[in-house]
């Protein structure tokens, strides 16, 4: 175990300003980490999530709103946790989960739309990308890959990759997004196993790559707190990745953030830097040492499907753009997030952000009604959204 | 003041649950397994390593029978006890457990030292932001008093081991680093509460 948790390290102390109100002694819990004093007596904590079928008529569909021209439907229900979502050369979409540990096919069987568990009782299944005809499935510390996946969904025989790319062990931060890039290779962020803490930078807080086998691992971005989404750029090919700022530094600070991957082994800022903001719990570096994001998506909003839209059903303005499905906060007072924003590039390349998809954050009673996750392209260039919250996926389509 | 918002806002935040939940369908369906083999008549119980499950939080009791049933908490003696449940015979026993009244705190002597550096080590790692100031729970988030020592010292350690990962990963993050001689002193403080 290479990780240091900073205040069980006596040489912690060279490194590190003293400003934590933290025991002594005790490595305090991973997300505790750099708790200000102002949040000591909160009672916030992580929002339950539900492992239950959610019936159709108590989903929030009525309630969700989109842009002008744009319909929103209901797609897929039944899908207990459904976070990301990929999509088999022969149609299958295949759905991850974290909780309940399941990955789930959808299929359309005459004219009709059926949703089976494909795999269970995985560990936090989240990551999910196709790559000829093999679906690659990462969980906790785990990649496995089945062959001839569509022709094998009721008995799939996966091949095992643990071994291949050792990932680091430590469970927290440890579900990972992934994806094969346009080089081929295939991308896996790995977060810290804290909430703010000195890390082996070589293992944690970055964003590597691999060749799909899961041998000459590189890293493509370090300094990454954790990062739960990421595409490529359809033009340039650049990586685009969203990341989760720490939690209890307040209600506003920092914010989660936008970046994009310039050079290779480019460092992001973490620990001491997030969203321009200079981590009082941590010096030795500053934030001027680091690119700075590339947009500033909002305090505690937890962007998780981050996802260039493929499609030309959609109006010239959303071509190409960045959609980004933003699940919510738990460490902040007041909600924020709960919605799928669209980031979208200006004359001058300045990037913009718009609300798309709303209607899941009850402001008034404070309170939400689903947590949007995964987003991804149909080849008709309708969008769907997945709701982990309701284990629901809902489609976006747009008509002039 | 501060305290009481922050209070209110966690309170409020949770999606509506839709519980569907009937304690009287739960007692039969608890009876017609046996649970109380294990568990204790009332489930209060009294075979060592055995968690009590009286009094325990309705949406914690569904998510963790949904993972023995899925396999994901591996504990041998729960597999068959879990086999087949439906979501809805889950959350009908949630129900029934929930409803039951907790047991009373620890009657064997209370070691003072013992216990007071079992608050220290809670106060430390904020224990009582998830599991509430009483340690009674919220949601998913369990009651953690009114429980066996023996239980909670084993169950601790297997966090800490990565033996046990929860719903999601925030107990291991927590007992990161605790010695054994840390987790028999929360585990004493929090059954003698
Ligand atoms: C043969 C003994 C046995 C029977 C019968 C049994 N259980 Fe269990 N149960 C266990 C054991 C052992 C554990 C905990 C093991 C551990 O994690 O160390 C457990 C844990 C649990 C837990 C988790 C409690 C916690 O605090 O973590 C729940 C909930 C539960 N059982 C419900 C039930 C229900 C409901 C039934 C009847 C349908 C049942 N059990 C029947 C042995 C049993
Ligand atoms: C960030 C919130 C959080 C904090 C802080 C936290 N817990 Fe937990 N705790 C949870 C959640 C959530 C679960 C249920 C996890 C699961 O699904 O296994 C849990 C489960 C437990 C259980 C298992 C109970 C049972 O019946 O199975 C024990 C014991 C426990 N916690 C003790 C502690 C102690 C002791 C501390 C402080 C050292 C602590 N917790 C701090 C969130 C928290």
């Amino acid at each position: 175990m290479t990780t240091k948790i900073i205040p069980a390290l006596a040489g912690a102390a060279l490194l590190l300003a003293p400003g934590l109100a933290l025991a002594q002694g005790a490595p305090p819990p991973a997300w505790a980490q750099g708790r200000s004093p102002e949040m000591a007596n909160s009672t916030l904590a992580p929002h339950a999530g539900r492992l239950t079928v959610t019936p159709p008529d108590q989903l929030p569909t009525a309630q969700l709103r989109v842009p002008e021209g744009f319909q929103v439907e209901l797609w897929a229900h039944g899908l207990p946790g459904a976070r990301v979502m990929v999509r088999g050369p022969n149609g299958t979409i295949f759905v991850g989960t974290r909780g309940i540990g399941r990955v789930y096919a959808v299929r359309e069987e005459g004219g009709e739309r059926r949703v089976s568990t494909f795999m269970q009782g995985l560990q936090q299944p989240s990551g999910l990308a196709i790559r000829e005809g093999a679906l690659y499935i990462s969980a906790i510390n785990r990649m496995l890959r089945v062959d001839n996946v569509e022709q094998n969904l009721s008995n799939p025989q996966p091949v095992d990759l643990t071994a291949a790319f050792n990932l680091p062990e430590a469970p927290h931060h440890g579900w990972t997004h992934i994806a094969f890039g346009p080089d081929g290779r295939l991308y896996l962020p790995r977060g810290v196993p804290c909430n703010i803490c000195d890390t082996d930078g070589e293992r944690y807080a970055l964003i590597a790559s691999f060749n799909p086998d899961g041998t000459d691992r590189r890293i493509e971005a370090r300094g990454v707190r954790n990062s739960v989404g990421f595409d490529f750029h359809s033009r340039t090919g650049q990586l685009w990745f969203s990341n989760h700022g720490r939690d209890w530094a307040g209600n506003d600070n920092p914010s989660d953030t936008l970046h994009v991957n310039l050079r290779r082994g480019e460092h992001h800022g973490f620990p001491w830097c997030a969203s321009g903001w200079q981590d009082p719990a941590v010096s030795g570096r500053l934030c001027s040492e680091f690119p700075p994001p590339a947009l500033i998506l909002g305090p505690h909003v937890a962007p998780i499907g981050t996802h260039f839209y493929t499609g030309t059903a959609f109006p010239e303005r959303y071509r190409n753009a960045l959609f980004i499905a933003n699940r919510g906060s738990w460490n902040r007072e007041r909600l924020a997030g709960y919605e799928v924003v669209v980031v979208r590039e200006e004359e001058g390349g300045r990037l913009v952000q718009e609300p798309f998809l709303t209607g899941f954050r009850d402001d008034k009673n404070q309170r939400f009604r689903g947590r949007p996750a995964g987003v991804m392209t149909m080849p008709d260039g309708s969008l769907l959204v997945s709701d982990e919250q309701n284990g629901a996926i809902f489609r976006i389509t747009y008509r002039r | 003041m501060r305290a009481l918002t922050y209070l209110a806002a966690a309170l409020l935040a949770a999606a509506t649950p839709a519980w569907a939940g009937d304690a009287t369908r739960g007692a039969a369906l608890a009876e017609a397994r046996n649970c109380a083999a294990c568990h204790g008549a009332n489930g209060i119980s009294a075979v060592p390593l055995m968690p009590s499950l009286a009094g325990q939080q309705a949406e914690f009791l569904l998510v963790q029978i949904i993972m023995f049933r899925e396999g994901l908490r591996p504990v041998p003696a729960m597999m068959e006890p879990a086999r087949g449940l439906t979501d809805a015979e889950i959350e009908d026993l949630a129900a029934f457990y929930a409803a039951l009244p907790s047991g009373p705190a620890a009657t064997d002597p209370r070691n003072e030292a013992l216990a007071a550096r079992g608050a220290e080590l809670s106060a430390a790692r904020n224990c009582a932001t998830c599991h509430r100031p009483d340690y009674s729970g919220q949601a998913q988030v369990p009651r953690i008093n009114h429980q066996r020592e023996d239980f909670l010292v084993h169950t601790l350690a297997e966090y800490r081991d990565n033996l046990r990962v929860g719903m999601d990963t925030q107990m291991n993050g927590v007992m990161h680093g605790m010695t054994n001689a840390d987790i028999r002193a929360i585990a004493h403080y929090l059954a003698h509460r």
